[in-house]
């Protein structure tokens, strides 16, 4: 973007916009910005190509070359370890630049990886992967913080979150809950808290913003362990959290696309919302209290009503906004209408209603068109899933999409006229 | 923090990178060194692993002891008491969930019990054999061949046992180490 504003100057000068003096400070200004972030494309390749390499180590070692015996084989085992182990004593030792942190360290990740793995090769040791993994995690975790690494903290995610689906997801033998993830996850939070401290704009941030409730979303489901019809209470739970964090000025104020909270948060809610509005889905089996599930769900309710009234002494609830509070209700639905399924299910199908229309309302009020579009998506998705189990005749079906693509026509057009009207009142 | 200090934390993290594989090394040689040899029947198929490369896994003939213990559960350890047959190989003697105070003995984890005929099936931990990428499958295909020959079951793993824990040194087809089996 700087370098754009830099080729504009001349036309901008040509036609009189601003003065030469302006376009020679403009031009200072940025060029004197870009001097302070130099080598983030350094930084960026020398990570990309110790992933590589640390990669393809990995898969030569996996060759297992039969011809070595077992001491050369050993001593192979550890020398890209030493190796990755001397960059990194070298980038701490001599205060190298980030660039060559991030990549010594990448490096070593995967060596620390790769070596625990040669090793049970020689020795034929039966692989259990998440015990393995785990090893590797704890092994390459106080890296992050020695390194203030970001791509080790990135890689050490992507490790934990496939840990957690290793010990909760396993196909076959039962499943246990991943509890060491929320260990783990909670070691690695103060390096995101610092760089959300330090370095709120910057793009690696934002990455973690989307990272954070990826992962949390990936696992949710491995603590599910009996009772699986209150799964989806604990996933509309956790997407509502994610939405209430979202909504904290600290994060609302940024760029949409830098707040996965908010993204995930409200996709979350809409798809879960959605799901439950069929008509099958209200007959429920089985429902007990004294299970981890229970628990887990009680959890995460406190969480969401801590973050509200925090919120709300700290006035951050200006206006109404069912997203946040959809939560309750869905809750009190979930326990009292269980065995009830015509009211489950029409009380489902107006609230996926109502959060269409409060998304609308909130496009509307920020002239956002993305926002506008996306309540009505959401009331067009909901007509769509009436459309396959309901049996209301064609006319009546017929004529709900009739409306809601009127909708769309009528809601665009007056807010495009809006804007119109303001742009011209702006420039009188 | 200064530099020296998080240069001194790094040596000891540093220090426990190379442990924790060292220290797999080191039991697994000790066990090599003073433990005993024994000889398990077997059977070898060919799947893969992401990161250790190719293996097989063996299927043990040795796979089920009588036993009177009816309360048993799946995934539990066992330790098996184990001696050789007149031919040179193991069999399984009896089952307890406590350490053998005499004999040899391996550790292993229960699959069911069969209250019907008393029968306590188990899988042995050392079933994984890595081998060159190329030779995994020919080994399943040679030991499906060799096994067309005269001999019953001719292919068999060494397995070195030090108080119940196991290390698997080679696998033989007809006395032949199976990767030179493979070259043949």
């Amino acid at each position: 973007m700087n370098s754009k504003l830099i080729k504009e100057l001349p036309d901008l000068l040509a036609n009189d916009v601003i003065s030469q003096e302006v376009a020679s400070k403009i031009e200072d200004y940025f060029l004197n910005k870009q001097d302070q972030t130099p080598n983030r494309l350094f930084t960026v390749f020398g990570v990309l190509g110790s992933l590589l390499v640390g990669l393809g180590i990995i898969l030569i070692l996996a060759h297992n070359w039969d011809d070595f015996a077992r001491s050369t084989k050993t001593f192979l085992a550890f020398l890209p370890l030493v190796i990755g182990q001397c960059f990194v004593a070298f980038s701490i030792w001599k205060k190298k630049s980030n660039a060559w942190k991030e990549s010594s360290g990448t490096f070593l990740f995967f060596t620390i990886g790769s070596s625990i793995a040669l090793v049970s090769q020689i020795y034929n040791i039966p692989g259990n992967l998440s015990t393995y993994v785990l090893t590797w995690i704890v092994l390459s975790l106080p890296l992050i913080y020695l390194l203030k690494s970001n791509a080790v903290a990135i890689l050490n995610m992507i490790a934990i979150t496939y840990y957690a689906c290793e010990v909760g997801y396993s196909f076959g033998s039962f499943g246990e809950s991943p509890w060491l993830y929320l260990v783990m996850m909670a070691l690695i939070a103060p390096h995101y808290y610092r760089l959300l401290k330090h370095h709120k704009n910057a793009n690696m941030t934002s990455i973690f913003n989307w990272l954070f409730p990826l992962s949390l979303t990936i696992v949710l489901g491995a603590f599910v362990d009996q009772l699986s019809e209150l799964g989806f209470l604990m996933y509309l739970l956790l997407f509502s959290l994610l939405y209430n964090i979202g909504k904290i000025p600290f994060f609302d104020e940024q760029k949409l696309r830098r707040n996965g909270y908010l993204i995930f948060g409200s996709l979350g809610i809409v798809i879960m919302i959605l799901t439950m509005s069929f008509d099958g889905f209200w007959y429920l089996e089985r429902f007990f209290f004294n299970a981890q599930e229970t628990y887990v769900s009680t959890i995460l309710f406190i969480a969401n009503l801590g973050l509200l009234i925090y919120s709300y002494s700290k006035g951050w609830l200006k206006t109404f906004n069912l997203f946040q509070y959809i939560f309750v209700l869905f809750s009190m639905l979930y326990v009292f209408g269980l065995n009830i399924p015509i009211i489950g299910t029409i009380a489902v199908n107006l609230m996926v209603l109502a959060l269409g229309i409060t998304t609308i309302k909130i496009g509307a009020d920020k002239f956002h068109f993305g926002i506008l579009n996306y309540g009505l998506i959401i009331i067009t998705a909901l007509v769509t899933c009436r459309f396959f189990d309901t049996n209301m005749s064609f006319v009546i079906r017929g004529l709900l999409f009739v409306f809601v693509g009127l909708g769309f026509f009528l809601t665009n057009y007056i807010m495009l006229k809006k804007q119109k009207s303001r742009v011209e009142s702006l420039k009188h | 923090m200064k530099r020296k200090h998080i240069f001194i934390l790094f040596i000891l993290v540093a220090i426990a990178q190379i442990a924790v594989p060292a220290q797999m090394i080191f039991g697994r040689e000790s066990i090599l060194k003073s433990g005993t040899a024994f000889k398990f029947k077997t059977e070898p198929v060919d799947p893969s692993d992401p990161f250790k490369g190719k293996y097989i896994i063996l299927s043990y003939d040795v796979d089920n002891v009588k036993t009177d213990d009816k309360d048993w559960q799946r995934q539990q350890d066992v330790y098996i008491s184990i001696a050789n047959d007149s031919l040179g190989f193991v069999k399984a003697i009896s089952a307890s969930i406590e350490i053998p105070k005499v004999g040899d003995f391996v550790k292993a984890n229960v699959n069911w019990y069969s209250e019907r005929d008393n029968i306590l099936r188990f899988s042995l931990p050392f079933n994984e054999f890595y081998m060159e990428e190329t030779k995994a499958y020919d080994a399943e295909l040679a030991h499906r061949k060799a096994q067309r020959d005269s001999l019953p079951n001719n292919t068999y793993a060494l397995v070195y046992i030090k108080n119940g824990d196991a290390v698997l040194n080679n696998v033989f087809i007809n006395e032949i180490p199976i990767a030179t089996f493979v070259e043949k």
